[in-house]
Formats: C-alpha cells, sequence, structure tokens
C-alpha cells in the first residue's frame, strides 16, 4: 500500500472516531496510546505484587526465627504463627520471578512503551491491527489475573521456580504447588504467550509498512530498532515456550512421557514413564528463555539510547553501530541457551560450544556501554529524573553484564551455578537495568501520554533511593554466590557454615524494604500528576523524534492532519551550524524543501514498484552503513 | 478479614463463631487504631489476639510514620516548584545537586566494594579450594574477576565522572559528535581478543574437569530423594552392584539388583494388586456407604458443625459418584502390574543380577582420603537434584533417568580446612543446589576427609553391607538417618487418594 494512499484514507477513517463513548475510549480500546497506558497500569499493579512477594520472602531470609504476627494476618494459613511455610516461600519466590519476568519486564515495559512509541515516533495513525492490538491487551490481563488466581488457590501458586523444570512440575504428588496452582500457571503463560504474539506481529508490521514519509529505516529512533528485534525475538521463541508447555501439560494430565523416566515417587511407587528426559524440557525452555532476556532489556536499552541523547544534547554516539549490537546480540541470543545448562549432565563439548557463543555477546554488549558513556563525553547533560534512571541503567548494565563472563564461561559456572551468583548478576543485568529503563521512559514519556509533567524533585529523590537500594540488595549477593551459598533456600540456619552471611541478608532486606518505600515516592508521583501536574505542552524536553509533533491533545490518529515528513536522523542535537541545540526529525530546512519541490514534479509510482524500490533501498542503507558507505 | 488459620474441627457453632468475631475485630485493631483494640478488650474477655505485645506497634507506626513523612515531604516538593514559578528564581540547583550526588553515590559505592573485597576475601575462594581441579578453576576465575574488576572500576568511574564534568551549563553547547570508526574498532577488538583469550583459557579448563577422569578412580555413586541423600560404596569386591529405579522398595532405596530384596518387592506388590482388586470389586458398596454418611452429614446439619470432616467425607463421595476414585483405582493397578512385569524381566536377566551388590555398603555420610581420585555417580529418585560441594569446586545435576557423573580429587582433609579457616567446626557438605520441593534448603549430606587409607577403612568396616542380616538400611520413606536429616521439620504433604 502506497503511504500517500494510506495517510488518506486514516486520515478519512479518523474523523468517524471522534465521539466515543466511555467503554470504546478507556476500555476496549483501539487506540495504541489507551493500550499502552493500560499496559502500564497492569504492569505497575503486578509489580507491586511483585515487589511485595520479594519482600515478604526476604523477610524470612533475614530473621528465619522470628515471627511476624502480620503474616499470619495475610496469608493465614500459610504464615502459622507468623512464620512462612516452606512450600508457600517456594510458591513466592516462583511467582515472583514469573510476575517480574514476564509480567512486568515483558507485557508492562515492551507493551507499554512499543504500543505507545512505535505509531508515535514512525509516524502511523495507530497500529497495523488495532484491533488486534486490543486483544493482545485482554489476553494479557486475564492471564495476570489467572495467575494472581493461582496464588490464592488450596494447594498453593505453582512453587518450582520461574523455570518450573519438570520431574517437579510435572508430578502433582512431588509438592503440593504441583497440583492446581501449577495448572493454573501454565494457563496464564500459554494466555501469555498469546498476548505478546498478537503483539509482536503487530510491531513488526508497524515499523515495516507504516513508516511515514522519509522515515527510512536508518532514520528511526533507537528505541523503534529495539522494539522491532525484541518483537522478532519475541515472534521466534514464545512459540517453542508454548510447545514446552504444551508437552508438559500432556506429561500432566494425559499420561505421556516427554519428559519423565525412572521415576520413584515416596508414596506412590515407581511410574510407569520411561523413555522421557527432564533435560529436553530445559532445552525447550532456554531456548525461548535467554531470547527473553533481552526480550526484557532491549527495549530498556533503546529506551535509555533515546532519553541519554536527548538529555546529554548530543547525538547517540554510533547510531550504526547501536543497531548493530542489537542485530547481532539479536541473533546469538538464539544459540546460547545451552549456558544455563552447563551443569545438568550435557555433553561436555556441548558445553563448550555454548560457552564460546555466550562470550561472543559480550561483544556488542560491551560497544552499546562503551557509546553510551561515549555519548556523556563533551555533552550538556540535564538531569531530568528520565536521564538519571537511564544513567543508573548503564551502571547496572555494566556491574550486571562483566559477572555474565563468569557465568557465561562453562568452568567457572560449575561453582557459580545456581548460587547467590547468578541472582546478583541477572537482577543487576536485566531486573533493575530493565526496570530503571521502564522508569526512564515512563519519567520521559509521561508529557505524552497524559498532557502533564510529573513532578522532578520526587523523581529525584525516587531515583537516589531506588539506585541506591538496588546496588546494596544485589551487590553482597556477589560475594555470597562465591561463598557457596545455594539460591532458593528457605533459610540458612540449619547450616552453620552459612552463618556468617546472617548480617548481608539483613543488610539485604533492610535495603529492600526501602527500596520499596521508594517506589510509594513514585507511584505518589505518578498518579498525582496525572491529575494535578503542570501542564506539559508538546514538546517539554526539546527533542527532536517525531512523537513530540503531536499536538497537545492526544487525539485517536495521532495527527491532525497530514503525518508529517521526516528529514533527518533522530538525533540531531546541537547541531554546529544551528542556532538552537535540537533540529527535530520534522522541520524541514532550505535544502529539504527544494528536494520534496523536485519530488512532486515527478509522476507517483505504482503499489507495487514502491514496495520494491523501498525494501530494496532499506537493504543496501543497510549494507551501505554496515560497510560504512553512506 | 481471612480466617484461613482457624483450626477448630470440635469447637461449637458459637466458639466458632466468637473466634471469628474476635479474630474480625483483631484485625479491624491492627488496621484502625490502638483505642479500638482496646475498646474490644472490654467486651469480650481479652484473648490472646488482644495482648498489645503480639503485635509489632512500632514497626507499625514506623511504617505509617514514614508514610506520612513521604506525604509531607511529596507535597513540600510541589509548594517548592510553586515558589520557584512565583519568583522565577530557581531554590536550589537541581543539575548539580544531582552531578554531586552522583560522585558521592560513586566513591561510596567504590569504599564499599573495598570494604566487601576486604571483609569477606576469606570466602573469596582464596586458596580455599580442597580439591585437586580447584586450583585450576580458582586460577581461571582469578584471571576473570581481574579482568572484569578492571573493567567495572573504569567505566563506572567514566561515567560518574563524566555525569559530573558535563553537568548542563547555558553557557555551553554539546560537542556535535556522533561517530568515529577508530574507536568504534578498538573497543569492538580489544573485548574481543580479552574474551578469546578468556575463552580458550575456559575451555581448556572446561575439558580438562570434565573429561579427564584417572582410571584408578574410585566409584562412589551418589543417590539423591527428597529430601536427602545417600551414596553407595563397593564392597570387597570393589564392585558397584546394577541397580534400577523399578527395583526401589522400603528395605532397597537404591533399587540394587539383589534376589533377596527384589523378591521381597515382588510380593508386596502382588499383595498390593490383590488389594487394589479387592477395592475395585467393592466399589459399589464403598460408594453407597460414602453416599449414606454424606446425606447423614448433610440431613443433620453435622456437616456444618465439623466442616473439616464433612469436607473429607464430600470428597471421597464426590469422587465415589463420579467414577474418579475407580480410575484412580485403574490407575494404581495399571502402575503395579507394569512395576511388576518389568520387576520379573529384570529378574530373568542374571547378568544384572550378577551377585555384585549383596556386599554394596549404602551409607548417609561420605567419607573420602585424601589425594584419592574419585568419580561421583549421580543418580536421583524422583525429581531433578543437583549434587553441589563448593569447597571442591565440584557441581552436578542428578536427573531421574539420565546417570551424571563428576570426577575429582579431594586434597585437603576436613581437619586441614578446619585449621584454614579457622572454624573448629567447619564441616564439608553435598548440598542440594536445583530447586527439589518444601525442605530443598535442608537436603545434604556431610563429606569427610581423612588423611589416610586406614581411618577410611576403620570407617567402612563400620558401615555395614546391603544383604548383612543385622543391619537393614532405613526406608527410603522415613526420615534419614545421620547428618542428612538432623532437622527434617517439613515434609511436603503428600497425599495418597
Amino acid at each position: 500500500m502506497s503511504t500517500a494512499a494510506m495517510h488518506a484514507e486514516h486520515h478519512h477513517h479518523e474523523e468517524h472516531h471522534h465521539h466515543e463513548s466511555f467503554i470504546s475510549k478507556y476500555v476496549f480500546s483501539m487506540d495504541h496510546k489507551m493500550i499502552s497506558k493500560q499496559f502500564l497500569i497492569t504492569g505497575m499493579i503486578m509489580g507491586m505484587v511483585g515487589m511485595i512477594m520479594s519482600l515478604l520472602f526476604r523477610l524470612q531470609l533475614a530473621w528465619p526465627d522470628e515471627q511476624f504476627s502480620i503474616l499470619e494476618t495475610l496469608l493465614g494459613k500459610w504464615a502459622v504463627d507468623g512464620k512462612l511455610d516452606p512450600n508457600f516461600y517456594m510458591g513466592l519466590v516462583t511467582i515472583h520471578g514469573t510476575i517480574m519476568v514476564f509480567y512486568v519486564l515483558t507485557a508492562g515495559l515492551s507493551g507499554t512503551f512499543s504500543n505507545l512509541l512505535i505509531p508515535l515516533q514512525v509516524g502511523a495513525r495507530d497500529m497495523a491491527s488495532p484491533f488486534m492490538n486490543m486483544l493482545s491487551y485482554w489476553f494479557f490481563l486475564a492471564s495476570s489475573v489467572v495467575l494472581l488466581i493461582s496464588v490464592g488457590v488450596e494447594t498453593g501458586p505453582a512453587s518450582g521456580g520461574w523455570t518450573v523444570y519438570p520431574p517437579l512440575s510435572a508430578l502433582e504428588k512431588a509438592m503440593p504447588g504441583s497440583g492446581l496452582g501449577m495448572t493454573l500457571w501454565l494457563v496464564a503463560i500459554a494466555l501469555f504467550i498469546v498476548s505478546s504474539l498478537l503483539g509482536g506481529i503487530n510491531y513488526i508490521s508497524t515499523v515495516l509498512n507504516m513508516r511515514t514519509k522519509g522515515m527510512s529505516m536508518n532514520r528511526m529512533p533507537l528505541t523503534i530498532w529495539a522494539f522491532f528485534f525484541t518483537a522478532i525475538l519475541g515472534l521466534l521463541s514464545f512459540p517453542v515456550l508454548l510447545g514446552a508447555a504444551l508437552f508438559l501439560i500432556f506429561d500432566r494430565s494425559f499420561g505421556t512421557s516427554f519428559y519423565l523416566s525412572d521415576i520413584y515417587l515416596e508414596g506412590v511407587g515407581a511410574l510407569e514413564n520411561i523413555g522421557g528426559s527432564p533435560v529436553l524440557y530445559q532445552h525447550l525452555f532456554w531456548f525461548l528463555g535467554h531470547p527473553e532476556v533481552y526480550i526484557i532489556l532491549m527495549p530498556a536499552l533503546g529506551i535509555t539510547s533515546e532519553v541519554i541523547s536527548c538529555n546529554a544534547r548530543k547525538p547517540i554516539f554510533g547510531y550504526t553501530a547501536m543497531v548493530i549490537s542489537l542485530m547481532g546480540i539479536s541473533f546469538l541470543s538464539f544459540i546460547v541457551w545451552g549456558h544455563h545448562m552447563f551443569i545438568t549432565g550435557m555433553n561436555p563439548f556441548l558445553g563448550s560450544v555454548f560457552m564460546i557463543l555466550t562470550l561472543i555477546i559480550a561483544v556488542p554488549s560491551a560497544v552499546k556501554a562503551f557509546n553510551y558513556i561515549t555519548t556523556l563525553w563533551r555533552g550538556n547533560l540535564r538531569f531530568t529524573p528520565a536521564m538519571l534512571f537511564s544513567i543508573g541503567l548503564v551502571s547496572f548494565f555494566i556491574s550486571g553484564g562483566l559477572t555474565g563472563i563468569y557465568l557465561g564461561n562453562a568452568a567457572l559456572d560449575i561453582q557459580l551455578h545456581d548460587s547467590y551468583f547468578v541472582v546478583a548478576h541477572f537482577h543487576l543485568v536485566m531486573g533493575s537495568a530493565a526496570i530503571f529503563g521502564m522508569f526512564a521512559g515512563i519519567y520521559h514519556w509521561f508529557p505524552k501520554m497524559y498532557g502533564r509533567m510529573m513532578n522532578n524533585t520526587l523523581g529525584y529523590v525516587h531515583f537516589w533511593m531506588t539506585f541506591i537500594t538496588a546496588y546494596l540488595v544485589f551487590f553482597p549477593m556477589h560475594f555470597m554466590g562465591l561463598a557457596g551459598v545455594p539460591r532458593r533456600y528457605y533459610q540458612f540456619t540449619l547450616v552453620k557454615e552459612f552463618d556468617v552471611w546472617m548480617d548481608v541478608n539483613k543488610l539485604i532486606t533492610v535495603s529492600a524494604i526501602a527500596a520499596g518505600v521508594a517506589q510509594l515516592f513514585f507511584l505518589w508521583n505518578f498518579f498525582y500528576s496525572i491529575f494535578r501536574g503542570k501542564k506539559a505542552g508538546t514538546n517539554p524536553w526539546q527533542a527532536t523524534t517525531l512523537e513530540w509533533s503531536t499536538p497537545e491533545e492526544r487525539i485517536h490518529g495521532n495527527w491532525p492532519g497530514e503525518i508529517p515528513t521526516v528529514y533527518r536522523g533522530p538525533h540531531e542535537y546541537s547541531r554546529p551550524d544551528r542556532e538552537e541545540d535540537f533540529f527535530p526529525q520534522y522541520i524541514p530546512d532550505e535544502s529539504d524543501l527544494a528536494q520534496t519541490e523536485t519530488q512532486k514534479t515527478k509522476t507517483a509510482p505504482s503499489e507495487s514498484e514502491v514496495e520494491e524500490t523501498e525494501s530494496a533501498s532499506v537493504f543496501f542503507a543497510a549494507i551501505k552503513r554496515v560497510f560504512g558507505l553512506s | 478479614m481471612l480466617n484461613l488459620c482457624l483450626k477448630t474441627p470440635f469447637s461449637t457453632k458459637l466458639e466458632m463463631k466468637m473466634d471469628t468475631l474476635r479474630k474480625s475485630l483483631a484485625s479491624m485493631a491492627l488496621f484502625f487504631t490502638p483505642i479500638l483494640a482496646m475498646a474490644a478488650d472490654e467486651v469480650i474477655a481479652p484473648p490472646k489476639e488482644f495482648s498489645l505485645a503480639n503485635y509489632d506497634w512500632i514497626s507499625i507506626l514506623s511504617v505509617l510514620l514514614a508514610l506520612l513523612i513521604i506525604l509531607v515531604v511529596a507535597r513540600a516538593f510541589d509548594i517548592g516548584a510553586l515558589t520557584e514559578k512565583i519568583t522565577g528564581k530557581s531554590v536550589v540547583k537541581w543539575n548539580d545537586v544531582n552531578a554531586w550526588v552522583g560522585v558521592i553515590v560513586l566513591v561510596a559505592g567504590l569504599i564499599g566494594v573495598w570494604y566487601e573485597l576486604k571483609y569477606h576475601s576469606i570466602y573469596l575462594m582464596l586458596g580455599n579450594s580442597a580439591s585437586a581441579h580447584g586450583s585450576t578453576y580458582d586460577s581461571m576465575f582469578y584471571w576473570t574477576f581481574g579482568f572484569t574488576f578492571f573493567v567495572f572500576i573504569v567505566t563506572e568511574v567514566l561515567l560518574f565522572y563524566f555525569m559530573f564534568r558535563y553537568r548542563y551549563s547555558a553557557d555551553r553547547k554539546a560537542h556535535y559528535y556522533f561517530h568515529n570508526n577508530k574507536l568504534e574498532v578498538i573497543w569492538t577488538i580489544v573485548p574481543t581478543i580479552v574474551l578469546t583469550f578468556l575463552v580458550l583459557r575456559g575451555f581448556t579448563t572446561w575439558s580438562k574437569i570434565t573429561t579427564e577422569i584417572p582410571k584408578e578412580s574410585q566409584e562412589v555413586e551418589v543417590f539423591a530423594y527428597q529430601f536427602g541423600w545417600k551414596a553407595r560404596y563397593a564392597g570387597d569386591d570393589n564392585n558397584l552392584g546394577n541397580s534400577n529405579f523399578t527395583l526401589i522398595s522400603g528395605t532397597n532405596p537404591l533399587g540394587v539388583a539383589e534376589d533377596n530384596a527384589v523378591d521381597e518387592l515382588v510380593k508386596e506388590l502382588e499383595a498390593e494388586v490383590v488389594k487394589i482388586k479387592g477395592l475395585q470389586a467393592s466399589i459399589n458398596d464403598s460408594v453407597a456407604v460414602w453416599k449414606k454418611n454424606h446425606d447423614y452429614m448433610v440431613s443433620t446439619g453435622l456437616s456444618r458443625t465439623y466442616p473439616e470432616e464433612y469436607k473429607t467425607v464430600k470428597t471421597k463421595y464426590t469422587d465415589g459418584i463420579s467414577g474418579a476414585y475407580e480410575r484412580t483405582l485403574e490407575k494404581d493397578l495399571k502402575r503395579k502390574m507394569t512395576n511388576l512385569s518389568r520387576i520379573v524381566e529384570y529378574k530373568k536377566d542374571r547378568t544384572f543380577f550378577d551377585g555384585s551388590a549383596k556386599d554394596d555398603k549404602i551409607t548417609t555420610e561420605i567419607v573420602l582420603v585424601k589425594n584419592k581420585p574419585y568419580v561421583f555417580k549421580f543418580r536421583a529418585r524422583d525429581v531433578i537434584h543437583s549434587a553441589y560441594m563448593p569447597d571442591f569446586r565440584v557441581q552436578m545435576n542428578c536427573v531421574p533417568g539420565m546417570p551424571t557423573q563428576f570426577a575429582f580429587t579431594p586434597t585437603m582433609t576436613t581437619e586441614e580446612t578446619r585449621k584454614a579457616r579457622n572454624n573448629a567446626e567447619y564441616d564439608y557438605y553435598l548440598y542440594c543446589n536445583k530447586i527439589c520441593g518444601g525442605a530443598h534448603y535442608n537436603m545434604k549430606i556431610k563429606v569427610t576427609v581423612v588423611d589416610s587409607e586406614a581411618e577410611y577403612n576403620t570407617w567402612m568396616a563400620s558401615q555395614a553391607p546391603f544383604v548383612a542380616p543385622v543391619a537393614v538400611p532405613a526406608p527410603a520413606g522415613a526420615a534419614p538417618s545421620g547428618d542428612s536429616a538432623t532437622v527434617a521439620p517439613v515434609t511436603p504433604t503428600v497425599a495418597m487418594k
């Protein structure tokens, strides 16, 4: 479809949408901006639940012998006499992981910002399929509800860790949580995958087909590149998880033996299952699981790129290198899953191969980190909360990323596997970093979402408290891991060798509580600013990208008139030849105007021709950029 | 509020209601004010819940106080912003404040890192490895540590230094600098070279650890189950007997191929089959009885007085009516029959039952001799476990249906490590390091390294061989004796239908 025709159609389309009922505007909305808010609020609620869960089990780890009467009031039979039940502890750990990985950092982060920014930044009226987009949210909400319900069932939620390895998760009698709780977990994840796929297809097609005039691939903001690769990763890897989950459902309910073999269960006897392999599940799971890490991280990196560039008043250093490294990370993420399985009894040679591939990922990651730092160099840094969170992200990305070099090394993994070192590593590099990216995005694009500003000073308090406490929580865990303290232990008092870590555990818990308190500042700021914040105006950050050209009134269809044309790359800050320190993508200068005039005189090409030339030019543009020819 | 913890099956209706009332009042008190609690105190005789000491009032009040402070701070900032707007002057230069805080945090952070390294250095694997490959491992570790620590310090310092140095100034314009091929090539190539070095070293270390197994290594079987470990040593014949999960029974926890134990298991299974067939024959009668019980409880109102008992009766009744009970019996029968037929097949294979299991010793502790090479052969009975011995730099998953192994040579006796760690009570343990159920945190077995073959032999002599009439090994299901079960407070509710 030619872009011009599309514009006209959308323009026409949009005029019918001025009077919407409450339901179609706020509930079953098909406007990408509203859907993004729905994702955000749901993600925030899930995030709160996930964090409260982590505080509950942190209390247990710091004061294993104390009784907290409040716990009994809250949890009933799961905390008799105020002491957390070991099985429920496992349940909390599992659901905390599931919520944070899938519901907050995948749907909450990617869902929010892909939806908000893709149409706005590429210059489209809406997503390729607004209806599918709406479905994506509703599947996500249904999935969230099912997961939350699973926490309340009598036998407890799924409790085999967020990776739910069989046979533990496959055998109802292996653990109370492997009963109804596990079934609901699987249902929730299946719904989640549907949501994710519906969203992903939409993101990809919008980015490829609906860019405005002049918005070639190499003029896309890095956020869009990140969302684009994220969507591709999700589209290719989530179906594999669905397959793994289906096999697991079959093993649980229909007597198959995909993952089960040679099992004798206490109280049941020897089972009939023979010939399956629990390790098969791990392969399938981590084929999703590893790309999933990048599905979480890459949108955060994309957001950071934009925010840092805008607030350093400098173009991002090495745009092409940033895109290529994203591409490299995306590709490599599919062939490194085995580094989660070095010590599962997998053939050691296979371990070597995965080790080599894994450590290659450090190269594009290093390039990204260096490029961020160089972008700051000789910039003119404005510390908005979004900027601070982005810098925080870079800090976490470095500290957490470097420990990946230990864990990706099969030999070092022998000692560190499943220890607190791993907990420290992934909470820094993908947990904290991604959540900081999410905060940066919220602070930065809040004006675009609600037309108002958030309070900066509260944002500073929020940032510094969160940044410091996050390091206090996760940094000491490295040392615990090196000393061989295993993760997912309900308490350490039964092993006197671990007594020395009691103080550290307390420090971590106190810091975690402080981090929780810090989020209250954010919540207050967020909800207060929605109603009472300062009016934002159209371009409060003096940014260059397309979304800041939309009017203050946020309408369905985004731009009241024609969609603006794009004339240059996304990061034209502080150009020496300009008076102002930013030069938006959508404002033509004299030479651009002359060019458009000449273009107008040409006859319009037919549809198929447009498509061919466009895709060809994208391809050649990419090649040229790779070899530095442009 | 939720009353899930109520456990008063034999209390009367009234008592239960009172209890509910008390509980909900208590919760209200918790959520409103202490005054309300005291008021309630006068109405009902003070039960346990009303003791003020039961609640950590200090914490609750401090939480409320914290919330209040947050609110006040939030409002204060709003007022600050308003002042700035009215007066047109900025009260605080936040941009500078943030830059300074960044520097302070960096310095404090680096001091923290230094303190951690110093304070916890004795746990940082400095010469503490107790196995032969441990030193190779540690050297690999230190190379990686040196490299990453250097990069960590340099990049973090640069990040915060730039943050401080290039903070906003209205007089300055940022340097328009978007590309430098040379720089980018440098920081692609340099990490690549360093990583190549680390990969090659890692590769050799890994291959050495996983593939080099000395021929004279002694085999020890390590067997994992929910929630404990057992070790099996070969007896005098120096040959570990065969084993299979189908042969596991109460008296044969590892399922070794030994005729008497297996015959016993066959008898047990046959008895169970007869029992299940009997139950199947009388399904109709059982269901009728359950129905009668159920109807009786409902009609007399007992179902409300004894909710817990009623629940059990109702479950049986509904299972019986819906056919779930019948299906369960069928499944059980099928499982037992399959098990039986498999055992019979095995029994025919006389090379499998070669008698070498008779003198095997199944122990609840692992004793090793210093400087003697070992191969641990891992088996798991029910779910995945992971044998983790941090002191020896050993870890390997134990997977049902897939035997795994790890070869290593202990080089430090328990005594030596105690001295090195300056801790007279330190012991080596093999921990479970793969989530395996509720008591995962307490699944461990003690590992002792002795100095001489003689000490080992004395210990070995005290262990009973598998078929000795005097010492029948502990049944698998019961709490295992020995160190791995000094405290076993939790077992998941494994209920057999």
